[in-house]
């Protein structure tokens, strides 16, 4: 075992007596993905394998009012045509989740589309698909696919589409509301908070529709075998609850077991793989031609159809005493859903659930509404609608600082929950933070002292202005007491004394395959290197919900923990016997499993192979006499919260408003760190997502056709390594004894904080708030001239859409 | 229309048939069944497909097949060798976690490939600067300046210690 390099960055000496935890050791698919080796779906190659593409439509309304596929039926390769008319009538949504939500949130779950439709209710809603032998004949019969539209008037703006005459979308949503809800934590009285109030701030803000942009476009393969039951291969982040959503809601004939899931190596994520993709066409292309269909799509297919954060335009409100104390909190979320429904309403009851929990307080209200509108759709991404909230949230609670004249800190200080109070998810309690340590450790390091300069602190004229700002949060750590959270792992151990470790959750390229080994390896005594790790095919793996919700590393991780310790405890019992073999007495509790050797603790020197009890198990018909293995599980009752600070610094050039970020830094409360090297690269990947989501990213669509004005990877700016700054990451560490080894999730928070910080440090700078994501020179520009005039409530520019 | 074409890639010979449009990516994916090489955006906008065309780092999704025959071709999967495992690049990206999902690593690779080829002691700016074209989404790119960074410097004891032998 190598140790890759000791990290520089925690807070606390590293454990000794842990062999793996804590250790930055070489995750085991990492070899695979710089020789070219590992297989992604589009690299697998099947015999006899057709291709699918899909024929989307050209309007960002319209109704089909005649197909005609004769043309491309006689090309020759084309295997089979399908329009609206064969495909299944049920509906469903993209989103899997309605398999896994309590029923008071199941409403924020619509199944409102088809596989192909002939009502298309935006611009690359599906109509028709086609197999054919190959991918260039298969373009050529979507070109020649004749279709007549009554075109329709759309409307592409969520506040428009609210109002009375506005063309209807669905049928069932009246004035174009798909979802809407009070906050179900609403608790006190906001309008007495606020007129008892000392001081009141109110402040509004939009962020844009950021594209995930898994460098992995979508694509899914389907096969029917001679039974009638279907494998599905596809880049999916929770293929179990995919299969009952697809059994469930859109293939009726078929069952839960009729449906095996692959998912191989997946190249990248971000949330938006927790939906279904192509998988539902590919299935009924299978099922038409009784041939393995490969459907696939292109880059400029994802930016114009599934999926991108979605636009949730929000106010937000904070009644105060004059020492600080927040006593009321209101959240008005207004969310562009886009077409159809999918994640929009859970992210924007998540935003709610986040922002409006982070600060204690006795007053609370907040009220969301989910509008269609002829765009494409939105769904959920990397921190679920915690970033888009904290841009808004973060600036307000910074409105009030300045009003008391009170340190950003400070202010945070005072009004964080601490623990033994409620938290975020108002039925438990708050067990463990160390956010008040992410602050202080933070800004030591950041130098917060000496950069912030104070309130009122004389901006001087000149074309460069710098400014530091930051932001905080709290996360879950998997949706326990609400999602189905648990988990289940298998171990089994080999002649050779070497393991398989099968577990549920995909590997998106997060490191959860390494870090749940080590602690594995930890716990049972097999060495790391010889621990094999499984996942990604629903024949073998046990049911689970999927990689999100910074969940993976809590709940599967305490279920590996679990399974691992059961093998131990196995191991430790059969080595019993083969101890007396050799005249040594020994009682189970004083053995000890490490390295792949177990040895009685008062005597190390004295040791029997774990190779050598394995072997003899499986081929020496001992008392026990089958192969070492266990199962391990968990269930998790809480949303277990982990915390970041994260500060930055920026400077901004009042001539063209160009924003440079120049440092950022990140402090986590992990609770223990598994992986350095794995957390740190986490931490540095969602830093960067954010601060693309804070500067750079927008998703342009034309008001008057609805059409995506920037559907390439030139024209869609994704950060690239020269936007990327100083950045640093400090890992909090203080084991949280419901964790596994003490850790907490941290795959999303990185994401959340950057906007909201780097608003707050160009406000810093320049004194003008940011309404709007992404803070790019035109709109800095704007405010600037504007003389920071803020914009009145809701009236915020949309991102691509008023500007 | 149909052509036989000749393909030089990794060291070997291939002949197989292609047509005018195809282009080099899909070629060595699907007629090579050299799938290490990804496509992510098919428009040469993101370097996903990198691979070295007589020493130059190229887009294969916006090369025609046509113009890369009798050319010698480097992919990802000729940079380890059976002999000497994975190339000092290669187990620099391993060391500092370089990858996540993988799907931009091959071009990530062969760029930098290209690059310690031309300098073999670039700055951090200019392997920066090499690298810009090539997105990718889930490191956030530090992990892989410095991967590029630490085989600059082993390769650089091994020449030294070479010399010294
Ligand atoms: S796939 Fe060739 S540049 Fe993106
Ligand atoms: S590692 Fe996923 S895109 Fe670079």
């Amino acid at each position: 075992m190598q140790i890759l390099r000791q990290s520089e960055h925690t807070t606390k000496p590293q454990d000794d007596e842990l062999l793996y935890v804590g250790k930055s050791l070489q995750k085991p698919d990492v070899a695979q993905k710089v020789t070219g080796q590992a297989i992604y779906t589009d690299d697998i190659r099947i015999s006899g394998l057709i291709e699918g593409r899909l024929l989307h439509c050209p309007h960002p309304f319209a109704k089909v009012k005649a197909i005609d596929t004769s043309k491309a039926k006689s090309l020759p390769g084309v295997t089979a045509i399908l329009t609206y008319q064969d495909a299944p009538q049920n509906k469903f949504s993209r989103s899997t989740m309605a398999e896994a939500l309590p029923s008071f949130a199941y409403n924020g779950e619509r199944q409102d589309q088809k596989i192909l439709t002939d009502i298309c209710r935006y611009r690359g809603d599906c109509v028709a698909a086609v197999a054919a032998e190959n991918i260039y004949v298969a373009e050529q019969a979507i070109d020649l696919i004749d279709v007549e539209y009554d075109v329709l008037e759309p409307v592409f703006d969520p506040f428009q589409a609210l109002e009375p005459n506005a063309p209807q979308i669905h049928s069932d949503a009246k004035n174009n509301i798909a979802f809407e809800m009070d906050h179900p934590f609403n608790v006190g009285d906001t309008k007495q908070a606020f007129a008892d109030a000392d001081v009141i701030v109110d402040f509004s803000g939009v962020n844009s529709r950021q594209k995930h942009l898994h460098m992995e476009t979508d694509s899914a393969i389907a096969q029917f075998d001679e039974n009638g039951r279907v494998t599905i291969i596809s880049p999916s982040q929770g293929p179990h609850l995919g299969k009952k959503h697809l059994s469930e809601r859109v293939f009726s004939d078929l069952e839960d077991g009729d449906i095996r899931w692959l998912s191989p190596t997946i190249g990248g994520g971000f949330g938006a793989r927790l939906a279904l993709g192509l998988e539902p066409i590919a299935v009924l292309l299978a099922r038409k031609t009784g041939k393995p269909v490969r459907v696939t799509s292109t880059r400029e297919e994802d930016f114009n159809g599934y999926a991108s954060r979605t636009d949730q335009h929000q106010t937000i409100r904070l009644a105060a005493l004059n020492d600080g104390t927040i006593t009321g909190i209101e959240q008005y979320i207004i969310s562009d859903a886009g077409a159809y429904l999918s994640h929009s309403a859970t992210t924007s009851l998540v935003n709610m659930q986040k922002s409006l929990g982070l600060f204690r307080c006795d007053n609370v209200y907040g009220h969301v509404k989910v509008v269609y509108t002829n765009t494409p759709v939105t769904a959920g991404f990397r921190g679920y609608g915690n970033a888009e909230g904290a841009f808004v949230l973060q600036q307000a609670i910074d409105m009030l600082a300045e009003k008391l004249a009170i340190d950003p800190i400070e202010i945070r200080s005072r009004n964080i929950r601490k623990e033994g109070e409620q938290s975020f998810f108002l039925p438990c309690v708050l067990e463990h933070t160390r956010l008040q340590e992410c602050m202080d450790e933070g800004s030591k390091a950041f130098g917060w002292n000496k950069k912030f300069k104070g309130w009122n602190r004389d901006k001087s004229q000149g074309r460069f202005q710098r400014g530091v700002g930051m932001s905080i949060l709290n996360h879950a750590s998997g949706a326990g007491g609400f999602l189905l959270e648990h988990s289940s792992a298998v171990m089994k151990i080999q002649a050779d004394g070497s393991a398989n470790l099968v577990i549920s959750p995909c590997e998106m390229g997060q490191g959860i395959l390494g870090a749940v080994t080590q602690i594995a390896a930890e716990l049972s005594g097999i060495p790391y290197e010889k621990i094999r790790v499984v996942t990604g095919d629903t024949d073998i793996t046990l049911f689970d919900i999927g990689s999100h919700a910074s969940r993976s590393i809590f709940v599967v991780g305490n279920a590996v923990a679990n399974c691992a310790k059961k093998i131990n405890d196995i191991i430790r019992e059969c080595a019993i016997t083969h101890f007396e073999k050799r005249q040594v007495k020994v009682k189970k509790e004083d053995l000890i499993v490490q390295g792949g050797e177990v040895f009685p603790k008062t005597n190390p020197e004295t040791t029997i192979s774990v190779r050598e009890i394995a072997h003899d198990e499986i081929y020496n018909f001992t008392e026990i006499g089958s192969q070492i293995s266990a199962s391990g599980a968990y269930l998790s009752t809480s949303h277990h919260p982990n915390h970041q600070a994260g500060f930055a610094e920026v400077e901004v050039d009042t001539e063209t408003g160009h924003v440079t970020v120049l440092k950022y830094l990140a402090a986590h409360d992990i609770g223990r760190t598994i992986n350095p090297l794995l957390v740190e690269s986490q931490m540095q990947g969602g830093a960067v997502q954010g601060l693309g989501f804070a500067l750079k990213e927008d998703y342009v669509l034309d008001q008057t056709t609805g059409e995506v004005l920037n559907d390439t990877l030139l024209t869609y700016t994704a950060p690239t390594v020269m936007d990327v700054p100083e950045l640093k990451n400090l890992m909090i560490e203080d084991p949280y004894n419901h964790g596994p080894f003490g850790a907490k999730g941290v795959g999303e928070a990185g994401v959340v904080n950057p906007a909201a910080a780097i608003a707050n440090a160009i406000y810093d700078a320049i004194g003008v708030r940011i309404h709007s994501l992404p803070a790019s020179p035109e709109k800095v520009l704007a405010m600037l001239q504007s003389g920071g005039r803020e914009m009145p409530n809701g009236a915020s520019h949309v991102s691509g859409q008023r500007l | 229309m149909k052509t036989i074409a000749t393909f030089h890639v990794n060291g070997q010979e291939y002949d197989t048939v292609i047509e005018p449009h195809m282009v080099l990516a899909d070629i060595l994916r699907d007629n090579l069944n050299l799938t290490g090489t990804k496509r992510a955006c098919s428009g040469g906008n993101c370097g996903a497909c990198t691979v070295l065309v007589n020493g130059r780092p190229t887009c294969s999704c916006i090369t025609l097949g046509m113009l890369a025959r009798d050319k010698d071709i480097e992919t990802v999967e000729g940079l380890a060798s059976t002999k000497n495992g994975l190339s000092t690049l290669q187990t620099a990206f391993v060391q500092n976690n370089a990858a996540q999902c993988g799907f931009c690593t091959s071009g990530m690779l062969m760029t930098a490939e290209a690059l310690l080829r031309e300098n073999p002691q670039p700055t951090r700016q200019e392997v920066k600067i090499a690298i810009s074209g090539n997105i990718c989404r889930c490191t956030g790119y530090i992990k892989i300046v410095d991967a590029i960074m630490e085989a600059v410097s082993t390769l650089q004891t091994i020449n030294n210690h070479n010399e010294k032998a």
